[in-house]
């Protein structure tokens, strides 16, 4: 048992860690300077004595940071204490932490170490970052931030005593996972390239460069018609092999796992992450599935917690689904009674305004493109079908929990239960007031939940349920 | 030992209303802020359009800048004029309300419950007509009642702290909370 109570350093080898940022932070211009100096003969004694001084600053510094880096849990608080020349500490309530990730980069697992990533709801980015600590180290921070910060934590943090074995809920296999990547839109993995822009002047221009020397007389006339639908194809299968690799890069071994209290999603092929968060901070499920996955039964899941650390799950299976629901105390959307409708005002509104800009723009551009600029009408049909559909397909609903689901093309749901609600918003339009409707906002601490297009009547009872939800129900939410 | 939770069946009907009429509104002095800051905002565009219109010697565009920022500025006040009209709050047992807006009124209701924080500001213009703003913050959205008395301002505080059980700047001390502390001797 780790003895957290009591200073602990980030392992040795943050040395290394702490060196390299500080490399990093020289800027790339720098480093390559500095890198052609060393290989193209750069024998000035003098030179090399910089060289040598810069680098012996960089590692003295590296060294006194890693040395005057401690954290420990003292009194149900965080405490880090760093800085060599300013010594700041930071506290944090153990009660306050919204999610504790433990992420493992390449480096890390070259050194077997982790980074782990604090959270609470006090800013909008992660509170801070403890780099290159031993697993052990950062797996028992993780349990006793966040287990023992549960509202049933009945744990004892010197002994472990109370601690419940943590059970997995659903594990994709690598074949899940494919099926999972080729079914989503394949233009994520369109990310991985990325890198590669900013070395267009070594990699890109060369194949172009090749390209014109292999068909310099080529021109789109020369061409036959079938270089178009072949292209796109090409291009299609090349996205999809990227964006597979980005899935099993980021989501290889994807896991959810669960205790008394809290949840924990781990993925990673070269860098392992593991995100926790106690379940009584998960605010809002959502749900979202495209044609081909509704085809496969594939849902992507996403659990929005209060603060950062968001759980993403995707390539899940209606019982995947259901259990993650679930977790959150939800019901599976299947059992629940979505038979709430919204009112088909919002298609004449959506057309109508539509139609206005539509009207504007082709005026605009009839001075310069003549009847072309009726063209502007085009989308204004798309608009009438989307929300048309929008509106037949929506569904709500409220009880213990408030629900919506709707299918336009792709179809999503999104459930909180009623007590996560943080503010209860009715707001009213001109032409929502003029037909006697009203839009109904559930807002929780991570994320919204809209009904629009209700008469007012019925949207004033809807903000009383869940008022009365929040004012009355006890249990924890958050 | 917590309280067991129940599921009854509730009758909607029978649930408290936030009803309409018992919201209260800002006071008068309010909207006379608003015009007076609009105002000193007229003001100074029309210095500036002066200046501009002396120094280049072509009166026109100056005119038609400044006088385009000058009607924006009128109707900023009569939608501000309108805006204060609207804008009332109501508190209630277990939660505080406001409602506001001209073109889309809105009801904004956050349970006391799920109250994180609630402060009283005062900017420059409120000092001098005796005003505050109440801000209330919750772990979701965040309420601003703006044009309340001080006296009002700080009542409503005290009641929202006390009922969310909550501290407010007043009594929080100095040190604590989420922040970088100085190093312990």
């Amino acid at each position: 048992m780790i003895d957290l109570t009591q200073p602990q350093r980030q392992s040795p080898l943050a040395i290394v860690f702490l060196g390299l940022r500080a490399l990093r932070s020289l800027g790339v211009v720098q480093l390559a300077v500095l890198a052609l100096f060393l290989v193209r003969g750069a024998t000035d004694g003098r030179f090399l004595a910089i060289v040598v001084l810069v680098v012996g600053l960089f590692t003295v510094t590296s060294v006194l940071s890693w040395w005057r880096y401690t954290f420990q849990l003292v009194d149900g608080e965080l405490v880090v204490t760093r800085g060599v020349v300013r010594v700041d500490r930071l506290t944090v309530a153990v009660g306050r932490i919204q999610s504790v990730a433990i992420e493992q980069e390449l480096l890390h697992r070259m050194t077997d170490l982790v980074k782990v990533v604090i959270d609470t709801a006090g800013s909008a980015q992660a509170e801070f970052t403890i780099d290159a600590v031993a697993r052990p180290v950062a797996d028992e921070l993780q349990r006793q931030t966040t287990v023992d910060a549960g509202p049933a934590a009945t744990l004892d943090p010197a002994s472990g005593a109370g601690r419940t074995a943590e059970r997995i809920v659903f594990q994709h296999t690598p074949g899940r996972l494919a099926v999972a990547a080729l079914t989503t839109s394949p233009w994520a993995g369109l990310a991985l390239l990325a890198p590669l822009l900013a070395l267009d002047e070594v990699i890109l221009e060369p194949i172009a460069d090749q390209v014109t020397a292999i068909a310099p007389d080529a021109d789109a006339a020369s061409l036959g018609w079938w270089l178009v639908p072949s292209a796109a194809v090409a291009v299609a299968m090349f996205v999809s092999l990227l964006n597979l690799g980005r899935v099993f890069l980021a989501d290889w071994d994807l896991a959810l796992r669960t205790d008394t209290n809290t949840v924990r999603r781990t993925s990673g092929l070269l860098s392992r992450t593991s995100t926790t968060s106690t379940i009584a901070r998960i605010q809002v499920l959502t749900s979202r599935r495209n044609p081909l996955q509704r085809r496969v039964g594939l849902h992507d899941l996403h659990l929005s917690n209060a603060g950062q650390g968001d759980i993403r799950l995707i390539g899940c299976g209606d019982g995947e689904f259901a259990a993650t629901a679930a977790l959150a105390g939800l019901t599976a959307v299947d059992h629940l009674a979505l038979d709430r409708r919204v009112q088909p005002a919002e298609i004449w509104l959506r057309v109508r305004n539509m139609l206005v800009v539509a009207a504007v723009g082709a005026a605009a551009a009839w001075w310069f493109v003549g009847w072309w600029a009726a063209l502007a009408f085009a989308p204004v049909p798309v608009v009438w079908w989307a929300t048309w559909r929008h509106v037949r397909t929506f569904r709500w609903s409220l009880g213990s929990e408030i629900a919506t689901s709707k299918h336009v093309i792709a179809s999503s749901t999104q459930q909180a239960l009623v007590h996560k609600a943080n503010a209860v918003r009715v707001t009213r339009s001109i032409f929502e007031r003029r037909r006697g409707l009203a839009r109904i906002e559930a807002a929780t601490a991570a994320g919204t939940i809209t009904i629009g297009m209700l008469p007012i009547a019925e949207a004033e009872a809807v903000r009383d349920v869940l008022l009365h939800g929040v004012e009355t129900d006890r249990r924890a939410w958050m | 030992m917590s309280e067991p939770f129940t599921n009854e069946p509730i009758v909607v009907g029978d649930l408290p209303r936030l009803r309409d009429d018992e919201f209260v509104g800002v006071d008068p002095r309010y909207i006379l802020g608003q015009l007076v800051g609009l105002g000193f905002g007229a003001v100074v565009v029309a210095a500036i359009s002066g200046v501009i219109a002396r120094q280049s010697g072509d009166a026109l565009w100056p005119a038609i800048v400044g006088g385009g920022i000058v009607a924006l500025l009128v109707a900023i006040a009569i939608a501000v004029t309108l805006e204060a009209r609207r804008i009332a709050y109501q508190l209630r047992e277990h939660d505080v309300s406001l409602r506001r807006g001209v073109l889309r009124h809105r009801t904004e209701t956050i349970p006391f419950s799920r109250i994180q924080h609630v402060s009283v500001g005062r900017g420059l213009l409120e000092r001098w007509l005796g005003l505050a703003t109440l801000e209330v913050s919750s772990a979701g959205p965040d309420v601003a009642v703006p044009g309340l008395s001080v006296l009002d301002a700080e009542r409503i505080k005290q009641t929202v702290a006390q009922r969310a059980d909550i501290d407010t700047d007043d009594d929080r001390p100095a040190g604590q909370g989420n922040r970088w502390l100085p190093p312990a001797p």
